[in-house]
């Protein structure tokens, strides 16, 4: 039997799958044939899984070189009939939102669908954002889906809507969506495939104030519709318990959690629930049967009180006696869970809760100290520890001539390299956004006298460390700026951008050089260095530090784990290398305190690198006072 | 069917956590079992602490295990199996194995790791019953260090809690490993099953 895959056209069979596969074949279902991304955790799996299948299924897929363009690419696309997508993770929405706010005046042709993927806890992201108030803020309906089923369920319908409402929809993932995995029931893969036509059509494309004014009250309209609609969607639902003092309103995945905390409190049949899989528009209708029919309320949503406020305001307008609560027994940080459920349910109905909460939180409290810190750190052999510690002696070089105790500063980025802001390196002085660091170096070079030297990786410097390295040359920031380049998107999982060479569908393109693209963009002082050769590439730093105006560095080696992969297809063998124990002394431990590399662990008072871990990068032996570390011998 | 089985796998990145848990999802879809799961990757992981939790059975909805409602941690380092102790209960069963992976932070004095007697110490206090497992070097004997969590594995269903068949999830393993491969892996199953069955006997 044919081993069933993602892109099966098997309805009904069951095949288990990450909550990120099971989105990209809700896409594949509803037969959308542009996808477009920037990759962006917890999203990433979604365009790489319809990547892996684009040529079979016959869909566009590309990696854009932003989240700006990406939508722009889905948006261009949906204009001329065809069904289209752009995923991103919730940041990201940020760099595609100036688009997206006209979007909705627009409307959509094919159908037109936003995937935004929030991440509660901030696991991989500088920040907990609640996209729910970007939707709200441009008339975008969502869809929040409660499980992996649901996800896969919702992006296939979310095409159909966007197509009978003429607008675009955004589909609200979560990590515990899209890092979740599940069984799900195949559906019917849709093989009809349009050709794309662009209707000249200047009232509703083109957008100066006069079209503004002319759409706004027509996607008022449409929003309206929607409104009305989603009391009817079979996401929605309202399960009345019959003489209920309490409901529960539970918004996307708190809906899982709220079903297993009623179970858990063996008082399923006390309570109401309504789910709701559309917190923006919401379901006034069956909001307001809850609301009459009960005497209190839990909204149950993760992160900000969007539906809260929103019933809030209901219960105000009409004057009904009923209490709400939400974020006053829920947390508006990190995720929700069954337990977090559980405890504010039991408060409510004054239920006993099942397990001991406050006996294992002591228990944990009293293990943490216990526990070693096992923060995430740069792999071993990775070149960006070697491209920090140049920038590091290179600057203190500088900074000394500066006056005494003066010292660099900086500004960092989002991307593998961000690993090294903990200690030994501390790399980073700053680390807000994509592209941040040139923008921050740029205001930090107009305000303070000490070396400035900003660093970003290659996939973010075309995401958006251009303009403000344009804006260096312009305004005279005397800055320095090293590229990273390790020729991959690393952190989110290697996924190609224009740098590398080829495309999101495996096709050979041209490979931009952002050494070229500096110099085009009128930097003066333009070098490359290989930062595995620390010496010369602290001294080129140095030169670039003391230049009077902004530089450019472009620090370049390919990131160690597509190295090692490729080194293994090659059969080449990795000569790790040792500490000899004679040489390397008690008082030292340069090579742990300079590097930071998980390799060399201390064993007793001398370093010992681990040769199953080490790459033979080499790094360490360079920074060894004692020369003490050295390849292993092979015979 | 079953109501509810809830195994928490612990390690650091790079032991092959996640494959496990997928290993487990597909088993468990293979014998018509309803199963939920949920891991965390990207910042978290290079080098870092990584969990992933496999739910199976009818009642199981959410991705994450609730505080105190694992049925199975399977701690693949034991620093980490401890730093899961908020799962357990005195119902839960423990599988560790006795290998450390001592973080670089302890290399450079930014903190301490604990000795095993303090590990399995705190552990008893939560836990039913721990077992331990020289887990890597059963993985030797199987003939590749590499199928470490493959003896864990094979641990996991020496248990004989599991609502999979043992026989499903050998097919399982056969399936996802090259065929040179297969034996090993085989072996290593076999090899932390039978570990595990001596030590619960």
């Amino acid at each position: 039997m044919k081993q069933l895959t993602i892109s099966s056209d098997a309805p009904g069979e069951r095949l288990f799958a990450l909550g990120n596969e099971a989105i990209a074949r809700g896409a594949i279902e509803a037969g959308v044939q542009v996808a477009a991304a920037y990759p962006g955790t917890p999203s990433s799996e979604i365009t790489e899984t319809l990547a892996g299948v684009a040529k079979e299924v016959d869909m566009y897929v590309e990696w854009s070189v932003n989240e700006k363009v990406a939508f722009e690419v889905a948006l261009a696309a949906s204009i001329c009939g065809v069904r289209a997508m752009a995923s991103m993770k919730h940041v990201g929405v940020n760099v595609a939102h100036d688009p997206l706010m006209t979007a909705s005046y627009i409307g959509a042709n094919g159908g037109l669908v936003l995937l935004s993927a929030d991440d509660p806890w901030a696991w991989s992201s500088q920040n907990e954002q609640d996209n729910r108030y970007i939707a709200l803020q441009g008339y975008i309906p969502v869809l929040e889906p409660s499980s992996v089923q649901e996800a896969k369920d919702m992006m296939a319908e979310a095409f159909e809507l966007s197509e009978k409402f003429h607008h675009l929809f955004m589909l609200r993932s979560v990590t515990r969506i899209g890092h979740a995995r599940s069984d799900i029931v195949l559906g019917k893969i849709s093989r009809e495939r349009r050709k794309g036509q662009f209707i000249k059509d200047r009232t509703r494309l083109v957008y100066t104030p006069r079209e503004a004014r002319i759409n706004k009250p027509l996607m008022l309209e449409r929003f309206e519709a929607i409104k009305k609609a989603v009391n009817k969607l079979a996401y929605n639902q309202l399960k009345l318990a019959d003489g209920a003092r309490l409901g529960i309103i539970a918004c996307g995945l708190s809906y899982s959690y709220a079903l297993e905390a009623v179970k858990w409190l063996g008082i399923e049949d006390r309570v109401s629930i309504l789910k709701i899989g559309t917190p923006h528009p919401l379901p006034e209708e069956l909001v307001i049967r809850l609301l009459k029919s009960v005497k209190e309320v839990l909204v149950a949503e993760e992160l900000d009180p969007f539906v809260e406020l929103h019933v809030k305001a209901m219960v105000g307008e009409d004057n009904l006696p009923v209490k709400i609560h939400g974020k006053d027994l829920l947390p508006r940080i990190g995720e929700l869970s069954t337990r977090r459920l559980t405890e504010a349910v039991a408060k409510l109905t004054k239920a006993k809760t099942p397990l001991d909460f406050a006996g294992i939180d002591k228990l944990e409290q009293e293990t943490a100290p216990l526990l070693p810190w096992r923060p995430p750190a740069l792999c071993p052999g990775c070149p960006h520890r070697a491209s920090h510690y140049a920038i590091r002696i290179a600057s203190r070089r500088v900074a000394r001539d500066y006056g005494p105790g003066v010292e660099s500063v900086y500004p960092g980025d989002i991307g593998c390299y961000a690993l090294a802001y903990n200690p030994p390196q501390e790399a980073s002085d700053t680390i807000i956004c994509m592209g941040g660091s040139f923008g921050i170096a740029n205001g930090l070079s107009h305000v303070i006298d000490v070396p400035i030297v900003a660093h970003l990786g290659d996939s973010t410097f075309f995401h958006s460390g251009i303009p403000p390295l344009v804006n260096a040359v312009y305004n005279k920031a005397n800055i320095t700026m090293v590229v990273m380049d390790n020729s991959a998107t690393s952190m989110t999982g290697f996924q190609p951008h224009p740098g590398t060479g080829y495309t999101a569908m495996g096709e050979e393109t041209v490979k931009l050089k952002p050494e070229e693209i500096a110099k085009a963009c009128g930097v003066e002082f333009v070098e490359v260095v290989d930062p595995f050769d620390l010496k010369q590439a602290a001294s080129v730093i140095e030169k670039a530090i003391r230049f009077p105006g902004p530089a450019v560095v472009v620090s370049r080696r390919l990131c160690t784990i597509i190295e090692q992969r490729e080194k293994r297809k090659r059969h080449e063998e990795t000569i790790p290398y040792y500490v000899d124990p004679e040489k390397c002394s008690e008082k030292c431990n340069s090579c742990i305190e300079l590097l930071g590399c998980p390799a060399i662990i201390k064993v007793g008072a001398k370093a010992v690198i681990d040769s199953s871990l080490c790459t033979g990068c080499g790094l360490c032996a360079q920074v060894c006072p004692y020369q003490a570390i050295v390849p292993e011998k092979r015979q | 069917m079953m109501r509810e089985f809830n195994i928490l796998i612990t390690g650091v990145g790079g032991q092959g956590v996640i494959l496990m848990s997928e290993l487990l999802g597909k088993a468990a879809v293979a014998d018509k079992l309803n199963v939920r799961g949920s891991e965390i990757l990207g910042m978290a992981v290079r080098g870092g602490s990584v969990t992933s939790a496999i739910r199976i059975g009818e009642d199981v909805y959410g991705p994450l295990i609730p505080t105190g409602k694992c049925h199975a941690l399977v701690g693949m380092e034991p620093s980490e199996t401890l730093r899961n102790i908020s799962y357990l209960s005195k119902s839960s069963l423990v599988i560790v194995n006795t290998a450390i992976t001592i973080p670089f932070t302890v290399s450079i004095g930014e903190s301490s790791y604990p000795s095993p007697e303090e590990i399995l110490k705190q552990l008893d206090k939560a836990s039913g019953k721990i077992v331990q497992l020289d887990a890597a070097k059963l993985a030797q004997e199987a003939g590749n260090h590499l199928a470490t969590n493959v003896v864990m594995l094979g641990a996991l269903f020496g248990t004989d809690q599991l609502p999979i068949k043992i026989a499903t999830i050998k097919e399982t393993i056969e399936e996802r490993f090259p065929a040179k491969l297969a034996p090993v892996n085989m072996k290593a199953f076999d090899l932390g099953y039978e570990a595990c069955r001596q030590a619960v006997r």
